[in-house]
């Protein structure tokens, strides 16, 4: 029952005056340059729109109000979503309650039973073709509810409401662009309350962000030429700067799976000379790099990473209007845009200079990475703890293999014990160990795989520093505790959420091997075969797939002059090789592939083929 | 232990609301000399602790939630209601202090100077923030998101430096929760805050006083890494503990939870769940429960580097856990958890030196001692690695109630502990424990002791007294409860055991029209009558159901079902109360005849009993609104059901023509009768010259002729059913009277003799209701039998059909109740009544037939069957069958 009389339209002026008002100072907020100072006006002018219109919807709706009523509640919504820099439940019900309000004066509201927000939609545009003054302010609003349910990843409501906007009744409703592109808003008229951003506003930051949306949508999936397109339409149309880098890089990610790094390339340049976020183009630049082969500039692409990533750039103070960011999905550990954080992009550095080789640059990359991570008193800096990837204990057997790697065996002994120091806490206790293993009990503790391989990198250490003794007994303790691990142990409370990645069976069985071969050629050294002998028989029985493993047996037994066991060792070698290479792609963490590459024998193919002389000319005699 | 002297002493009034400070957001700390209140209003005192009074009083926007001090840089940062955070300076705290008179005063009365703080202390505005923590170079916040907790952190803001908030660094979301219902925008006061607490491994190499303030403790190495992982603890980095109103225990690794602003953390990899109260969270702390190192803890200075080995959180019901290190036999690093049941509600709490807890409830202040040395020693246990946590724990009373937040001073004396406590009536005092009672020299008292003997003996009556206050009226209450319940008691019985004859009490209900608001209403009159000796007193509740029948018209409606609570309040012996109700017309206009009253007396327990039970209600009552655990039985209340009335169309006829002319109504046909309207269209006068001019009326009459039902009822069990009130009246008469007997108009009736009326409904049709004597002659072997026929007519086809049911359910009643009294029919021809019988077996099947064909058919056809489907319905109600 709606009363058509309007409210005197003195109170009406007094109203729209009350909400130009409050739009101007929401602008001023916008201008202003100290960000405190801007939130707080920003929270007055919100808190006086949402007097406005508590005082505005108090009163029974009449049409000659409407207008200015939707506009504010437009207002309202579209300062509260950049104030708190998203949509929520709140946001539905006020359009929900603007739209009754319009039904409320066509007496179509019925019974007030549970309709969706589509079949209101519908009514009120319905409806609104009795009412053309009403016309601008439904469509700003439209543009909200558009904006929200592109939020919320409801497109097909979406493509139907925008059809229904369009008067279109042909036509599939599922061409969402289309539908987008063709809808034109009544242009605002002069004299109309003022706005905080008008439905053409809308519309073109709406086709921006569902683009986008779209691109990396299809990116993610591997819809690579659809993505393409999209990402090309959403980078033609009105984009703000770090949206555009955003799409940029979105478009080198996309060219360089298609195959086309140049023009990959063209794109990651672009985006880098357009703004302050250098973090995704970067890391996409290193990929390229990686992909072509080009190390040097793979390298350099990642330093300049960690320098961009160092700088914690104040983020500019988003606009109080619906912007394309606040569209976009969620920032996403895993999307292909995602860079991290300082240390991460560090990490990927100094683990990428192991792998090329360059172990000096790593070693220093890995000791700044430790200093950042531990030093900082004030909490500034993350671990490297995306998943899946290494845990902390794990960056420490990196830093400490990349050490001994470049020749720096006194350091990556000092990486260990600080590692074992600092961990002491949670280690079983040694001694009621000793004391255990003398009772014969069978409850053994169980030790995280990470402390057995900071004993073999120790023992590695001491090889490179000619220690002999210390090595073996390194070397020993590492097998001790190997071997009483095993994969299935459920890990106690001490073990980090990420020793997952290293305490696979496979990693098990390599370190086992790893540990014997290391402390067989230390008896090797000292020339003290037999022990040897029995080292690296333990270890190929241990891991029979590892042919470094035999191919030491095998020297062993030739040094000792076990002629017949060397042939039908060779034999069974020279069988494996023949055979289809297994799938050998276990990713092994890094610190054990480069431990294992220090004791791969470095003459495995000569010796090989002296074997098959030694061996086949008996026979052909 | 438990043989301390608690000596309390008063400090301070402050202003408190009416019915006394809730828990959970006041707030007191302590620093130095210095002690900050905060009583869950817009100020936060400042109070001397050694001068003795308050120095200052800030105003600040909002209500304020939550306190914390930075020491190290001397600021003060207060988390304001839905405004966000502040910070103040402590120089420019006591540079602003002014003297003030006696601060012992307990009048509330404010410091002289109350300063207001401006926006421009704001350091962090946000309207959703709910918990945060300081660290020293970090500020974390719990923000209360739309469907999730948020932790961010921020670059500490300092106080008065640059304006600019610090940037944020890092930002993860915790679990879901429900957010509360309020109104929307303008959310509830949430009843619980999540909790928020700093707990640092002990080799952090960052300076430690950094670290102060009352949510921050350093962990044993051992506790550290069994609790928040190997990661956590090679990178030395605090870890923010967070226990939510949901019971969840959760933690977050601070150097973990840096993360760019474009990309919050990932809370799988960054949250981790330690355990689940299932009550809400209303304090965490850390303990140091070793006796060894207990001794050594005690001679450094409280605040100084101790190391706890016992993580303590409190639920707001009283679970209590207690988490420890342990090795098990391999030697093995495994936690011991234990959880206790302490009383509750428990409205704050706070960790003392050695393994103490103090926690308050509404009745006491209780502690509890975790500490080794308190249970027996187990001499088999190996003597390395931590003690046990004693399987019970026994609370120790205090003797001080109600105080809703406490705090353990740093100014402790030698060998006890000194607790600043603030109750729930406003005042502020000190709790001063002599944990070695055993101390001599209590005997020797001095003359010079003696005053201050004195003066804390009064203190102590004064405790006393606040606590016999709430204790009596806590009883009283009770007391009152079981007079109530007595009643209820006496009451149901009455009406229980009373099933022959009138009811003790009873309600009765009567129909009538009124004229309310322009429009005519049938309202129905309740009248409770009281005629037991017993007085219906508080909390009892007389329900009024009314039930409508479903739509005629629309099979598939059902009925719906109002139900009107009115409290009895009280209604003693032989007393009444009439409640009147509004029957119809509803909304739309119509009435869904018939209408069933039903009146039922509610008793709610809850009401009575549950206010008394609930241990945790008292004047400071924060807790009235909440369900009291586990001491309510099953089901809410009693239910007495009283009386159950049907209102149908004969009941609710209306007679214009009866009334005298002068107070006639106005005519009630309803204005827009769209047949009416549409005959009205048809007739022109004039339109056909000749023809004589045709009424609606006339019109009506030869187009759509009044719909008819009757019912034969044999005379003579007519007469024998109303043998007392047809004595001297023709029976047609009576038997009208008898119809309409509920009828405000059976007076008129029976004084005119009338056999036949005409009246209208409720929704403005006519009815005429004939009853005439007619012979049969067919039906009986032994000559024609006098019957009475009852015949209904209406222009309306819904009417006639309510008319018919009712008076076919008064027929009903009459039957069966003669047939009570064994009257038996005269002889009838068997033939007959078969013939009849099959007659209408015919027409039923053809009704069935021809709704089928209705339902199939297009518009043109269906014209004709439901016609014919009209006329068979005419037929049925129209049967030769006559009631014997």
């Amino acid at each position: 029952m709606s009363l058509q009389t309007p409210p005197d339209s003195s109170c009406l002026d007094l109203w729209r005056e009350k909400n130009d008002q409050l739009v101007r100072q929401a602008k001023v907020a916008q201008d202003s340059d100290l960000s405190l100072r801007r939130q707080q006006l920003a929270q007055d002018a919100l808190e006086g729109l949402r007097e406005l219109l508590h005082s505005l919807q108090g009163l029974p709706a009449a049409v000659p109000v409407l207008p200015l009523e939707l506009t504010v509640t437009c207002n309202f919504i579209i300062l509260k979503t950049s104030v708190t820099q998203g949509f929520t439940e709140d946001q539905a019900l006020d359009i929900q309650w603007g739209l009754e309000r319009v039904l409320e004066t066509q007496e179509q509201l019925g019974p007030r039973l549970e309709r969706g927000l589509r079949d209101l939609w519908d009514s009120v545009l319905y409806a609104s073709s009795l009412l053309p003054e009403l016309l601008p302010a439904l469509h700003r609003l439209a543009g909200l509810q558009a904006a929200l349910w592109l939020s919320t990843d409801h497109l097909r409501d979406l493509a139907l409401l925008l059809q229904t906007l369009n008067g279109s009744q042909s036509g599939s409703s599922e061409d969402l662009l289309l539908h987008l592109k063709t809808w034109s808003p009544p242009a605002e008229e002069s004299d109309a309350p003022l706005t905080l951003q008008d439905a053409r506003g809308l519309r073109d930051v709406l086709l921006t962000a569902f683009t986008y949306r779209q691109g990396l949508q299809e990116l993610i999936i591997g819809n690579l030429p659809k993505a393409l397109s999209s990402l090309h339409e959403a980078a033609s149309g009105l984009c703000p700067r770090p949206v555009l880098v955003q799409v940029y890089t979105a478009l080198g990610t996309c060219l360089r799976k298609m195959g086309n790094p140049q023009r990959a390339l063209v794109y990651l340049i672009e985006a880098l000379k357009g703004g302050s976020t250098l973090g995704p183009p970067l890391l996409e630049a290193s990929r390229l790099y990686q992909q072509l082969g080009d190390t040097a500039a793979e390298l350099e692409s990642l330093e300049l990473l960690v320098e961009a990533l160092s700088v914690t750039h104040s983020s500019e103070a988003p606009q109080l209007l619906i912007e394309v960011e606040l569209l976009l999905p969620r920032p996403d550990p895993a999307s292909p845009l995602h860079c991290g954080t300082q240390s991460q992009a560090k990490h990927l550095l100094a683990s990428r200079c192991l792998q090329t080789g360059r172990a000096e640059d790593a070693a220093e990359h890995y000791l700044d990475l430790l200093a950042l991570l531990l030093d900082g008193s004030e909490p500034r800096f993350s671990p490297p703890h995306s998943l899946p990837g290494p845990c902390m204990p794990e960056v420490f057997l990196e830093a400490a293999a990349a050490l001994i790697q470049a020749g720096r065996a006194q350091d990556a002994l000092t990486v260990c014990e600080e590692l074992l120091s600092r961990a002491s806490s949670l280690l079983p206790k040694m001694s009621q160990l000793w004391k255990d293993d003398r009772k014969g009990t069978k409850d053994l503790p169980h030790c995280p795989l990470w402390v057995s391989a900071t004993h073999l990198l120790q023992g590695q250490a001491w090889v490179q520093l000619g220690a002999q003794k210390e090595a073996v007994s390194e070397f020993s303790w590492c097998l001790e505790l190997l071997f009483r691990a095993t994969p299935e142990d459920k890990e106690q409370g001490a073990a980090s959420n990420c020793e997952q990645g290293c305490k696979s069976d496979v990693a098990l069985q390599q370190l086992r091997a790893a540990a014997l071969i290391s402390r067989g050629l230390e008896w090797v050294a000292r020339g003290q075969d037999t022990k040897a002998l029995q080292d690296f028989l333990l270890s190929v029985q241990m891991c029979p797939g590892n042919q470094d493993a035999s191919i030491h047996l095998l020297q062993t037994l030739r040094r000792l002059d076990r002629r017949d066991e060397a042939t039908a060792l060779w034999w069974r070698l020279e069988a494996q090789t023949k055979l289809p290479q297994k799938d050998t792609t276990w990713s092994l963490p890094l610190y054990l592939e480069t431990c294992l590459s220090w004791i791969r024998p470095s003459d495995h193919e000569t010796l090989l083929e002296e074997f098959r002389i030694s061996v086949l000319e008996p026979r052909d005699l | 232990m438990a043989g301390a002297a608690p000596r309390v002493q008063y400090l301070a009034g402050l202003c408190c609301p009416l019915g006394g400070l809730a828990s959970g957001k006041p707030r007191v700390l302590c620093h130095e000399a210095e002690a900050f209140l905060s009583t869950g209003s817009e100020l936060v005192y400042v109070y001397d602790l050694e001068g003795g009074l308050l120095t200052a009083a800030y105003r600040f926007p909002g209500q304020v939630w939550y306190l914390e001090l930075l020491a190290p840089r001397r600021a003060l940062y207060v988390l304001c209601a839905r405004k966000g955070i502040y910070c103040l300076s402590l120089d420019h705290l006591s540079r602003r202090s002014t003297s003030q008179d006696d601060g012992d005063s307990e009048d509330g009365e404010l410091p002289s100077s109350v300063i207001p703080v401006g926006p421009d202390a704001c350091v962090l505005p946000d309207a959703s923030l709910c918990a945060f923590t300081v660290l020293d170079g970090t500020l974390v916040t719990l923000v209360q998101g739309p469907t999730q907790w948020k932790m961010q952190l921020f670059e500490c803001p300092c106080p008065g430096g640059d304006p600019q908030p610090g940037g944020q660094i890092g930002e993860v979301e915790l679990s879901t929760y429900t957010p509360p219902a309020g109104v929307p925008g303008k959310p509830a006061d949430p009843r619980f805050l999540p909790v928020l607490c700093c707990m640092s491994p002990p080799a952090s190499r960052a300076p430690h006083r950094h670290l102060w303030g009352s949510g921050s403790f350093t962990l044993k190495e051992a506790l550290f890494g069994l609790l928040f992982g190997v990661d956590a603890t090679l990178l030395e980095s605090p870890v923010i503990l967070c226990g939510l109103p949901d019971g969840q225990l959760c933690s977050v690794v601070l150097k973990a939870l840096v993360t760019s602003r474009s990309a919050p953390g990932d809370p799988k990899a960054l949250i981790k769940i330690l355990h689940h109260l299932e009550e809400p969270v209303i304090f965490m702390g850390a303990l140091k429960t070793e006796p060894k190192a207990e001794e050594a803890a005690e001679e450094t200075l409280p605040g100084e580097d101790v190391h706890f080995d016992c993580l303590v959180a409190l639920g707001h019901y009283g679970r209590m856990l207690a988490i420890k290190a342990s090795w098990d036999k391999a030697g093995n690093l495994v936690p011991e958890l234990r959880e206790y049941c302490l009383p509750g509600p428990v409205l704050c709490a706070a960790c003392g030196g050695g393994g103490r807890v103090y926690h308050s409830t509404p009745s006491d202040l209780c502690m509890v001692d975790l500490a080794r040395g308190s249970a027996p020693l187990d001499p088999t246990q190996p003597e390395e690695g931590p003690g046990g946590l004693p399987p019970l724990l026994c609370p120790a009373s205090l003797s001080a109630c109600s105080v809703v937040t406490l705090s353990v001073s740093s100014r402790a004396p030698e060998g006890g502990t000194e607790l600043l406590a603030l109750s729930a009536k406003g005042r502020l005092m000190t709790c001063s424990l002599d944990l070695n009672s055993e101390a001599p020299g209590l005997s020797v008292v001095s003359r010079a002791n003696t005053g201050q003997k004195i003066k804390e003996l009064l203190s102590g009556i004064g405790t006393v007294s606040e606590r016999v206050s709430f204790l009596k009226k806590a009883v009283d209450q009770r007391n009152k409860a079981l007079t109530s319940l007595n009643e209820a008691m006496n009451v149901s019985c009455a009406l229980l055991s009373s099933r022959e004859g009138p009811k003790p009490i009873s309600c009765t209900t009567t129909t009538a029209w009124s004229r309310l608001q322009m429009q005519d209403m049938l309202t129905a009159t309740c009248l409770l009558e009281n005629r037991s000796a017993f007085r219906l007193g508080q909390g009892w509740t007389l329900c009024v159901q009314v039930l409508t029948s479903s739509s005629a018209l629309d099979l598939d409606s059902a009925g719906s079902a109002t139900t009107y609570t009115i409290p009895v309040d009280q209604l003693s012996p032989g007393s009444q109360r009439e409640v009147t109700l509004p029957l119809g017309p509803g909304e739309n206009g119509t009435f869904d005849l018939p209408v069933t009253v039903s009146c039922t007396l509610f008793y709610s327990l809850r009401e009575v009993v549950g206010r008394a039970l609930a241990p945790s209600d008292s004047f400071e009552d924060p807790f009235l609104d909440e369900d009291p655990p586990n001491v309510l039985p099953e089901q809410e209340g009693i239910c007495l059901p009283l009386s159950r009335h049907t209102v149908d169309l004969l009941q609710s006829l209306r007679f214009p023509s009866l009334a005298p002319p002068c107070t006639q109504a106005p005519p009630l046909r309803s204005p827009a009768d769209p047949v009416d309207t549409f005959l009205e269209a048809c007739w022109e006068p004039g339109r056909e010259p000749g023809s004589q001019p045709v009424g609606p009326a006339s019109l009506r009459a030869a187009y759509l002729p009044p719909s008819v039902a009757c019912i034969k009822v044999s005379a003579e069990l007519l007469r024998a059913a109303l043998e007392d009130s047809c004595s001297g009246v023709p029976l047609c008469c009576a038997t009208l009277q008898w119809l309409l007997a509920e009828n405000a108009a059976v007076d008129v009736v029976r004084a005119r003799a009338l056999s036949s009326i005409q009246g209208v409904a409720p929704d403005g049709a006519d009815i005429h209701l004939i009853v005439r004597e007619v012979a049969v002659t067919d039906l009986c072997p032994a000559g024609p039998i006098q019957v009475v026929e009852i015949q209904v007519e209406s222009s309306s086809l819904a009417d006639v059909c309510r008319a018919h049911h009712a008076v076919i359910g008064r027929m009903q009643t009459m039957v069966t109740q003669q047939a009570a009294q064994g009257s038996s029919p005269p002889d009838l021809r068997v033939q007959y009544l078969r013939q009849i019988h099959a007659n209408h077996e015919t027409l039923l099947r053809e009704v069935q037939a021809l709704r089928d064909r209705l339902c199939m058919e297009d518009e043109a056809s269906s014209c004709t069957t439901a016609q014919r489907l009209l006329q068979v319905y005419k037929q049925l109600r129209n049967p030769s069958l006559v009631l014997l």
